[in-house]
Formats: C-alpha cells, sequence, structure tokens
C-alpha cells in the first residue's frame, strides 16, 4: 500500500504546486467539481479541447503577425479575446494574463510588442500543457490502483494486505485532492 | 448526478435555503431548476467556453441548446424556439454578440438574457445593458453569477 500512498501524496503534492506556481487559479478547482461518476474525466476532457483551440490560435496569430503587407490587428483582437475566454473558463491563470498583456500591444498596433507577446504566450501555454497532462497522468494512475485494490478485497475477503481502513484512507486522499471515487460494481 | 423530484412546495423553498449548507442548496436549486424545466440557449464560437457552461447549467438541471455562431442562434428564437435563458459571447461568428442581442430583442423575446464574455470595458457594458442584455459577466461563468438568476426565473 505504501506506493498506493506515495502515488496519492504525489498527486496531491503536485495539484498544490500548480496552484502556487499559479499556473492555475480557484477556477480549476471549480471545473473539478463538475467531474462526477458520469463524466470522471471531464477536466481532461476539456483541457484537450483548451489545447487543441489554444495551438490553433497561437499559429492563427503567428502567421497573422508575419504578413507582409500589414499586420491584422483586428484578427489578432479577436483571437486574443477567444484565448482570453477560454483560459479564463478553464482557470489557466497565466495564460490568461498574457494574453492581457499582448491586447494592450495589439490595441495599440505594436508589432514587435505583439511578436514578444506571443513568444510569451507560447511558453506560458507549453508549461501549462505538460503541467496538466503530468497531474492527468497520475490521476489516471491513482484511479486504476484505486480500482484495482477495491476489486482485489471484493475477491478476496480473506486477503488481509489491503484492509478496509487502508481503501478509506485512500478514498479520503482522492477526495481531498479534489479528485472523485470510481464506481466499482 | 442524481436529480430528486421536485417538492412542489415553493412557500418553504425560503426556509430550505436559508437554512441549507452548500450540498443542500445546490439539491434545493435543482429542485427548482426541474420543478421549471428551465431551457437555456447558449450562443459561443469558442468549443471551451460552451462546453464549460453547458456543464456548469447542466450541474444545476438546466437543459442547453448549444450554437456557435449567430445565424444559427436568430434563425432559432425566430423558429419560435423558446428559452428560459440566453447567454451570448460578445465576439462570435457571423454577427458580433451586440447586434444578435439586437435582433432577438426586436423579434419579440423577452427571456433574460446574460452576456459572458472574455474582455469587458463600461463603455461595452453599457452598450449591451442599452441593447436588451439583462446582467453582464466576464468570464468565466460561475455559480456566483448564475444561481441568483435561476432563483429569479424561479421566482417568476
Amino acid at each position: 500500500m505504501d506506493f498506493v500512498n506515495q502515488l496519492q501524496r504525489k498527486f496531491i503534492d503536485y495539484s498544490s504546486s500548480l496552484h502556487r506556481e499559479g499556473i492555475v487559479d480557484d477556477q480549476f478547482t471549480q471545473l473539478r467539481k463538475l467531474e462526477d461518476e458520469n463524466s470522471p474525466h471531464f477536466v481532461m476532457e476539456v483541457a484537450s479541447l483548451f489545447f487543441e483551440d489554444c495551438e490553433k490560435l497561437i499559429n492563427n496569430m503567428a502567421i497573422a503577425l508575419e504578413q507582409k503587407q500589414g499586420v491584422d490587428f483586428k484578427q489578432i483582437e479577436e483571437c486574443i479575446h477567444q484565448l482570453k475566454g477560454s483560459s479564463s473558463s478553464i482557470g489557466a491563470m497565466r495564460v490568461k494574463n498574457a494574453c492581457i498583456a499582448f491586447r494592450s500591444f495589439s490595441g495599440a498596433q505594436n508589432r514587435e510588442g505583439c511578436l514578444r507577446c506571443l513568444q510569451q504566450l507560447s511558453h506560458e501555454y507549453s508549461l501549462l500543457k505538460n503541467k496538466l497532462q503530468t497531474l492527468f497522468r497520475v490521476s489516471v494512475a491513482s484511479r486504476c490502483l484505486y480500482v484495482c485494490l477495491v476489486i482485489f478485497c471484493r475477491e478476496n475477503e480473506h486477503a488481509e494486505p489491503f484492509p478496509d481502513v487502508l481503501v478509506f484512507q485512500l478514498e479520503k486522499q482522492i477526495v481531498a485532492a479534489g479528485g472523485s471515487i470510481p464506481r466499482v460494481h | 448526478m442524481a436529480h430528486t423530484l421536485p417538492s412542489g412546495d415553493q412557500a418553504s423553498d425560503q426556509d430550505k435555503w436559508d437554512s441549507g449548507g452548500l450540498e443542500c442548496n445546490q439539491q434545493l436549486l435543482i429542485e427548482i431548476v426541474m420543478r421549471n424545466r428551465l431551457i437555456a440557449l447558449v450562443v459561443d464560437g469558442d468549443t471551451t467556453c460552451w462546453v464549460l457552461e453547458q456543464e456548469l447549467l447542466h450541474s444545476y438541471g438546466v437543459q442547453t441548446l448549444d450554437v456557435d455562431n449567430s445565424r444559427d442562434a436568430v434563425d432559432l428564437i425566430a423558429s419560435n424556439a423558446e428559452f428560459n435563458l440566453i447567454i451570448i459571447e460578445k465576439i462570435i461568428p457571423v454577427l458580433n454578440g451586440l447586434e444578435v442581442t439586437r435582433q432577438i430583442r426586436e423579434i419579440g423575446v423577452r427571456c433574460k438574457m446574460l452576456e459572458v464574455t472574455a474582455c469587458s470595458g463600461e463603455s461595452e457594458r453599457q452598450a449591451f445593458l442599452a441593447t436588451g442584455v439583462d446582467v453582464f459577466i466576464e468570464k468565466p461563468l460561475d455559480p456566483e453569477h448564475l444561481v441568483p438568476i435561476l432563483r429569479e426565473l424561479d421566482r417568476q
């Protein structure tokens, strides 16, 4: 059970670090509350949508800023608007803040400033994606281990290695970290 | 999320609300919403945003219909589809949110309309309120803004 506890501790610590570093804010915590047994991977699925949209928007802005005949700042502003909205909605605080800075340069039609902001935005996005993908991997591993644990306990009534008290502790840790308990039938 | 049958006793809802904790209030709000069979139209071109807004509304028992452009939104309203709540983003494909709001109000729709947008300035806020939006919110749409609106729809 020690490795299970270690995995849970890693999940909790990693999740806390994302908040401490400002990668995500309270809105991300709110999203996790929308997960339940009917949609246990909701946050992961929404994050995937966000990654897809974000990459498309960053790419569009990069192309727009490279246009020799003149930069379409209106298009840039619309991309920033959309990205600010989605990053706010998913709780990606540093990406959102990068959009706010970007918007002021776009409004001033400052191409050089926009290029610097785009670079910063790309950096913040890459950081967010790596961190969240790591978090999701640990979360999935914890859930799989939990399911195996419960199945083992139920099928081996006389087995001693995983007593109920440890299952209960693991459930508490999952909930404390913001996860939901998978239903094992 | 399991939804219980509506209690049908509106007079006691205020007492239950005032005395209940967070989970109790959410369950009560779901009962209220299901009793009124609330339906919301979400108009947002950004997939991440409308998925999240839809899920938030579903968590309170609100049924939703989502469109990702203004033309579909206006066509839907013009075909006499009825909604209790319309949520619109400012920048959407085809027409902007301000123009869509104006057209929807001109059709004669009087339901509650929320402008939920990424970037907001005071002049934009005033423009939307003047066009007929009831509430102007900067994203994200959250329970703090949504819950009072759903309770108000119940009182209506």
